[in-house]
């Protein structure tokens, strides 16, 4: 480590992974940027109504998703860095994990939409509802197609299609996952905790 | 020549994994106790700012590029965090 520095104080020119997929992460972050501050001035307008309808979230399913999709990132950072060490298997297995992760944020969203629906809420409720549903939704749909593209990633290195040299394509998914999970990081306080 | 630095890129994002798991946790706790005012909501939203931070520079790699990658993303989050603090303030009327 000590006796290499060069590696270690590794500047790159470009981010990790393909950069088209750094253009279509910044033009998602934009998305979600607006709708996160249009969320947040809408509520300057309604914080009765805003505070009120929180109080019927389910915060523990929010943290319990915040978690899970933190750690599929993490799993994530292991698939990349066991392809550099041109270990296929094990990068496969970790993106695997990452993916069994998703399927438990997905089951844990259906089963808070289900509950909500089930109590006669929609999107025209209300403008809280309005936010949270669409916010999320549209988070959930960024979920899938995460897990759509991990899928197609981790079946390619199962066929050994990546090695230490050549393993961009495994960057490129682990960085719109990552994406994916930024955003809930935002989304979590700002519509379940912060009133 | 590239295993030397591999176990500790792994331990550091082990580290950023678990403070990130707690910052969670402390979020969560906030929550539920009920609080409201402008210290908590200033906590919540800068241990979200520090956690996207995080994920951008260790999990994400941005650390190790050119400051332009980063500052897309960090300019991205200081003005939608700044822009949700004035709707805060806005809203105390």
């Amino acid at each position: 480590m000590i006796n290499n520095p060069k590696v270690t104080h590794e500047i790159h020119a470009t981010p990790p992974g393909d950069l088209a997929i750094w253009v279509f992460i910044f033009a998602e972050l934009l998305a979600f940027g607006v709708f996160f501050v249009a969320y947040a001035f809408a509520r300057a307008n309604n914080v009765e109504l805003f505070n009120e309808s929180q109080q019927h979230l389910n915060r523990t399913s929010g943290a319990i998703n915040t978690l899970v999709l933190i750690t599929s990132s993490y799993f994530m950072v292991r698939a990349v860095a066991a392809i550099k060490q041109g270990l296929s298997k094990p990068c496969a297995l970790w993106i695997a994990s990452a993916i069994g992760l998703g399927f438990v944020f997905l089951a844990i969203k259906i089963a808070e939409f289900q509950a909500t629906f089930a109590a006669g809420i929609s999107l025209s409720t209300n403008t809280f509802y309005m936010f949270y549903l669409s916010l999320t939704l549209f988070h959930f749909m960024h979920v899938i197609l995460g897990m759509v593209i991990l899928a197609a990633i981790m079946l390619k290195a199962l066929r050994g299609g990546y090695s230490a040299e050549n393993h961009i394509g495994v960057e490129t998914g682990a960085s719109y996952w990552h994406m994916v999970d930024l955003l809930w990081i935002i989304l979590f306080p700002l519509v379940y905790v912060i009133r | 020549m590239d295993k030397p630095h591999k176990p500790h890129f792994i331990r550091a994002c082990t580290y950023i994994w678990l403070a990130l798991i707690i910052l969670t946790c402390i979020t969560y706790a906030i929550g539920e106790t009920g609080w409201s005012g402008t210290a908590v909501m200033l906590t919540v939203l800068g241990t979200a700012v520090i956690k996207v931070e995080m994920v951008a520079s260790y999990f994400m790699g941005l650390r190790r590029t050119r400051w332009l990658w980063r500052g897309i993303v960090l300019g991205w989050l200081i003005l939608v965090s700044g822009l949700i603090t004035i709707a805060y303030f806005k809203s105390l009327g």
